[in-house]
């Protein structure tokens, strides 16, 4: 009692870390690594065999991406996918952030819409599938019988056997689940930016669009990396939608095959093709690290890279004068 | 205080936990798995029960097993039964693990369903199971109780025997009687049965007489799909490669006839619009639907409404069947003698009795439960079935068993792979591109093979 002063207490950090970190080691960090090595395997069938690094290790990896055109089609159905929601969302979350923070516009009954706009993204998606490929049934259907009864069609749509009206209803969902979520993330970025700015502008005379482009965008720079980035890593991964909503997933016609829909066919429809799936599987993991790289570089702050580049400059200029010297 | 600061730290490291499970998503489905012990009444017997582990993917067996202590109370046996759904696919690698490992826990009865049976009576798995000689039930007892062929020769590797179910499965058409009456001026099944078939060509003929009607002869060509499919000489993998039987082929055309000529719903099965068909909801009322008994009392029982009592069942043009579980034992049992006795007892009771107290028998007629009218199933043993009474009030009183017992004789079970079900999710996608509009004839060939060679990785013929 009489070294009280000196208690450690920095075991408890450690000891309430531990659950995550057995976790995560367990649960993913080790799948991760497994996944990695068995792409380059013949690891395949039900009945566990011995496994053999291939001849060619790459060998995966080749058949997928040069002769495999189902493959092919799902990269660039998950791309058509992701951008054909992202962009609606992003902006309709835009939107609404601005009017939610407005202090002019005072929107009331924030909460209220906050909570309603969410919404979509609390029900689970098998539900969602199933509400979708009701309303598009066909030949009766609620949406067959609207657009009946008000005259624009003449005869039931197969919406769901179209192949773009396929992938459009599915990035609408996409898009419908998400912007709540998306617009709270945005709401809170613009809390977080200091008032005094706010009423600078205000001073200053500047309208309401000329703060949200001049002042709200570029203070929100990091939040719409964020915003950026796990929307694309969940689009890349985009899976229980185009599984769950048309029969066959992925159909029509491969139409709203994803990769994450692929990859679970490769492994688990019957052909129990283990090495494809995680070989596809680190393909996809490649592109999502390359792309999320390429965010951050595109999205960097310019000013304060110029601003070190400037120092640097100096730097090297005072360096190059003392030499002078 | 102090202690409130522990607590919440306690519960934040908790829902840490729970959050980094979620994340990795691996925490569902395992709530459908259940372990469960059914022990016999007889508390009497001194000497040790046998204990058979029993694993289903529905509680339809171990319904079965309380059925079997209640009816044999001086049976030696106690039944812990584990159930787990096939639904995200679990059922078979559990199943499979746990075969692979034996010992103690090992199943010694398991189950299949008829879409992945052939993995573990002649494929991969097959190994595992004992032949039912081996338990003392042989060929003599099948002949005996008149089990349709095609359950035997899905049940069999090589010719012997490993698996057998309760149920028979064969499917019949079923059609109303209202709209027979208004286009071929009778209801009776054997009229019918000769006005549909046999042979599809006479059914395209029924369908052009229907249509002048204002009736579709189906609700959309997914239901013609599955007496196509079982008709076929050949299954979909011939020696490890993709082969397209001219009869599956065939199946491009009679659905592009289908849609073209308007014969149909152009529904998709298990869809909303397939389940108003069998109330006649839908666009133009459906004279019918092919299927088994379970279709009609397990499906269109709760569907039918009005039309309840409008139905009736005749042969289909071509034999089929859709469905059923079979029954397997562990080739271990036959090692402890006790334990053997203890499986073929009860695999004979579900399987092969033909008395009144055989499983059967209660299956058909539907007395599962005492004093209670349960549902009439069509059962593997056309003996059983012969005497049996199926009359249904779906069907208007009919006899369903009439139907049933020649469909079941008529089913093939040899053209069947472990394939079969992804690869007729691409076959009925590419036949629905065609058939609507979308794609010439060869595109949808085409792309079914690539597709089935990219996304099971077999190559065509």
């Amino acid at each position: 009692m009489r070294r009280k002063g000196t208690i450690n207490y920095s075991k408890y950090g450690y000891i309430f870390s531990m659950p995550f970190i057995v976790v995560f080691l367990v649960f993913a960090l080790y799948p991760t690594l497994y996944t990695a090595v068995i792409g380059f395997t013949d690891m395949k069938g039900v009945i566990p065999k011995p496994v053999h690094i291939l001849d060619n290790p790459f060998q995966n990896f080749k058949e997928l991406l040069f002769d495999n055109p189902t493959f092919r089609t799902s990269l660039s159905n998950t791309f058509i996918l992701w951008i054909t929601n992202f962009i609606p969302q992003i902006a309709l979350a835009l939107l609404l952030t601005a009017w939610f923070t407005n202090r002019r516009l005072n929107v009331k009954g924030q909460g209220m819409f906050k909570v309603l706009l969410y919404m979509p993204n609390i029900i689970t998606a098998s539900t969602i599938a199933v509400l979708f490929s009701t309303l598009f049934a066909y030949p009766m259907g609620p949406v067959n019988s609207l657009f009946q009864s008000l005259g624009w069609i003449d005869a039931p749509v197969q919406f769901l056997q179209d192949k773009n009206t396929a992938r459009g209803i599915v990035a609408f969902i996409q898009f419908w689940m998400w912007y709540g979520n998306t617009m709270i993330i945005l709401i809170a970025g613009v809390m977080g930016i200091n008032p005094a700015l706010f009423e600078a502008a205000a001073i200053d005379g500047a309208s309401g669009l000329q703060t949200f482009f001049r002042v709200t965008l570029p203070s929100l720079r990091t939040i719409m990396l964020f915003t950026l980035i796990t929307s694309m890593v969940g689009g890349l991964q985009m899976f229980d939608i185009p599984q769950l909503f048309i029969t066959p997933a992925g159909g029509p016609d491969n139409a709203t095959m994803t990769t994450s829909v692929f990859i679970y066919g490769q492994a688990f429809k019957g052909a129990y093709m283990y090495n494809k799936a995680a070989a596809a599987s680190m393909i996809m993991f490649v592109i999502a690290g390359v792309l999320a790289a390429l965010m951050f570089y595109l999205m960097r702050d310019r000013s304060e890279a110029q601003i070190r580049k400037k120092l640097r400059a100096q730097k090297k200029a005072a360096k190059a004068a003392a030499r002078g010297v | 205080m102090k202690r409130f600061k522990h607590a919440f730290m306690g519960i934040s490291a908790l829902l840490v936990m729970t959050t980094a499970l979620t994340a990795c998503g691996g925490s569902d489905s395992k709530d459908t798995n259940s372990t469960s012990e059914t022990g016999s009444s007889n508390t009497t017997t001194s000497n040790e029960k046998v204990t058979v582990n029993l694993w289903s993917f529905t509680d339809e067996i171990p319904n079965m097993t309380k059925k079997y202590i209640e009816t044999h109370p001086d049976a030696n046996v106690e039944f812990k039964t584990t159930v787990i759904a096939t639904t995200d696919g679990a059922y078979q690698p559990a199943l499979d693990q746990a075969l692979a490992g034996g010992g103690k826990d090992a199943p010694d009865i398991y189950a299949a369903e008829s879409a992945f049976v052939l993995k573990y009576t002649q494929g991969d798995a097959s190994d595992y199971s004992a032949t039912y000689a081996d338990l003392g039930l042989t060929d003599q007892m099948v002949k005996d109780a008149g089990i349709a062929q095609y359950s035997v020769d899905i049940g069999s590797k090589d010719g012997q025997l490993k698996a057998l179910g309760y149920q028979a499965t064969g499917g019949g058409f079923i059609y109303r009687r209202s709209i027979a009456k208004d286009v071929f001026g009778t209801d009776d099944p054997a009229t019918i049965k000769s006005e549909v078939g046999p042979g599809w060509d006479k059914y395209f003929e029924a369908a052009e007489k229907l249509k002048a009607k204002g009736y579709a002869i189906v609700s959309g060509d997914g239901d013609i799909w599955h007496p196509i499919e079982n008709s076929s000489d050949k299954g979909w993998v011939v020696d490890g490669k993709l082969h397209i039987d001219p009869k599956r082929e065939q199946f491009l055309d009679y659905s592009k006839k289908l849609t073209d000529n308007g014969y149909s719903n152009g529904t998709q099965d298990w869809q909303e619009a397939w389940y108003a068909d069998m109330s006649g909801a839908g666009a133009k009322p459906v004279f019918g639907f092919f299927g088994p008994a379970w279709l009609i009392n397990y499906v269109m029982k709760d569907q039918v409404k009005d039309t309840n009592g409008d139905w009736a069942v005749t042969e289909p043009p071509t034999g089929f069947f859709w469905g059923g579980t079979w029954i397997l034992a562990n080739k271990e049992v036959t090692k402890n003698d006790a334990k053997k006795q203890a499986v073929a007892d009860f695999i004979k009771w579900v399987t092969l009795d033909t008395s009144d107290t055989g499983l059967q028998n209660y299956w058909a007629n539907g007395t599962m439960k005492e004093g209670e009218q349960g549902t009439k199933d069509s059962v593997a043993s056309s003996v059983v079935m012969d005497k049996s009474n199926g009359e249904i009030p779906l069907l208007g009183g009919q006899n369903m068993f009439e139907a049933f017992v020649p469909a079941n004789a008529n089913a093939s079970g040899k053209n069947l792979t472990q394939y079969d079900e992804s690869i007729n999710l691409i076959w009925r996608d590419q036949v629905r591109a065609y058939a609507t509009g979308g794609k010439t004839r060869d595109a949808a060939l085409k792309d079914f093979k690539q597709a089935v060679k990219d996304q099971l990785g077999i190559e065509s013929e």
